[in-house]
């Protein structure tokens, strides 16, 4: 019979083959783990692209972004031990009463932090799925669920507005552009260079692009600039969406149907 | 976003920044952490494509706590220049900052600045990302 005055012990040592998985993106789960010996893999699962974050060894910390969302979310990258690896695996049961006891400055800067690299790491995912579905670099997935998936990029001439979403009142202003090129992932804009004296145009600014589909259908899509081509009476940025609604992906999917 | 009011507790000293104004240098020593009051700034990243904007702040957000919380060795993982317009900035008392930081176990303590490693990390492929884009 259990002792009821048995503590759960909060820490222990688990061992791991080299390729084994230790957790996987979307599980919930609160343990962190701490390396004592090999290295692990974090990586996230995007559409059906593996997206390498970190490759970690001795004393490096995993998992703890679950920590700061308290398991109120799912994990938001998966790991894999590259070798035979040891870690210590805790359950932040009494970590998680201290840190909510603790001065509620850090715990803003922490959230900031996290928020940050939320963010940051959906941006990674956009960037590499535009890469893989460049004609050059389209490959055969190697997932076994999504196997047969194609990623397509439509021409089109489209025009459209778009406004920058970082610059100040005052200094922001609605401009024109068209799209050339479309995707599920991102757009091709054309402009008249003289757009960029009215508002920066520096890779990494946030745009929303607005435009209406030939089918009548209006699409107002957060990007973030990518990349910047020179022509001869015109620029072509390169722009990759940020957050679509699940409205708006349905649109654009159905557009995009070949 | 708005002012946490739990900042106005830390605000020892506000600046106004021009525009353009270099308030932190990447690479640089230094471990104060801002508050944008009023205004925004830009976070960017050198590249050997040259500075890209990897993030606009706006009011309310904080920088520089990424070297703050990864201790007195860090170096600035990026740099921060005030964007157009009026910027205000409040900068934090440091030392109850750091006597709060302290007080944490060991244990929190390297759980949030594994958390800060991972914010510069990611900064870092963020810009190798997008510099094998353009």
């Amino acid at each position: 019979m259990t002792d009821s005055k048995e503590t759960i012990p909060t820490s222990y040592r688990l061992r791991y083959k080299k390729g084994e998985q230790i957790f996987k993106q979307n599980d919930f789960g609160i343990s962190i783990y701490k390396i004592l010996s090999g290295k692990v893999l974090i990586f996230r699962e995007c559409d059906d692209v593996e997206v390498p974050i970190a490759t970690l060894g001795k004393g490096s910390i995993i998992g703890e972004m679950i920590f700061f969302l308290r398991a109120t979310e799912v994990r938001s990258a998966s790991a894999r031990a590259l070798e035979e690896s040891e870690l210590d695996v805790t359950h932040p049961m009494e970590i998680i009463k201290e840190y909510e006891a603790s001065a509620p400055i850090l715990k803003l800067m922490a959230q900031q932090a996290l928020n940050r690299l939320t963010r940051m790491n959906r941006f990674i995912d956009r960037l590499i799925v535009n890469k893989q579905e460049e004609p050059d670099n389209l490959k055969k997935s190697l997932s076994l669920w999504k196997s047969n998936r194609r990623f397509y990029r439509k021409k089109v001439n489209l025009t459209c507005k778009y406004a920058s979403k970082t610059s100040l009142k005052g200094f922001s202003a609605t401009l024109e552009g068209t799209i050339k090129n479309i995707s599920m992932t991102g757009l091709g804009l054309e402009i008249d260079p003289r757009n960029e004296s009215a508002i920066p145009h520096e890779i990494g600014e946030v745009f929303q692009v607005e435009t209406t589909l030939p089918n009548g259908k209006e699409l107002k899509l957060p990007c973030t600039l990518v990349r910047s081509a020179r022509g001869r009476g015109y620029i072509n940025l390169g722009m990759t969406y940020l957050d679509l609604s699940e409205d708006e992906r349905k649109i654009l999917g159905f557009f995009l149907l070949p | 976003m708005p002012i946490d009011p739990v900042v106005y507790e830390y605000i020892a000293s506000e600046v106004e920044c021009p525009a353009n104004q270099v308030i932190i240098e990447e690479g640089s020593k230094g471990d104060w952490v801002y508050v944008v009051l009023e205004g925004q700034v830009k976070v960017k990243k050198r590249t050997p494509k040259g500075l890209v904007v990897i993030d606009t702040l706006s009011e309310g957000e904080l920088f520089g706590e990424i070297a703050f919380l990864e201790g007195e060795e860090a170096d600035r993982s990026a740099t921060v220049i005030a964007a157009e317009g009026s910027v205000r900035l409040g900068i934090l008392n440091k030392e109850l900052l750091i006597a709060h930081y302290s007080a944490m176990s060991p244990t929190l303590r390297a759980i949030i600045k594994s958390l800060s490693l991972k914010v510069r990390e990611t900064t870092t492929r963020i810009c190798a990302a997008l510099v094998a884009a353009n």
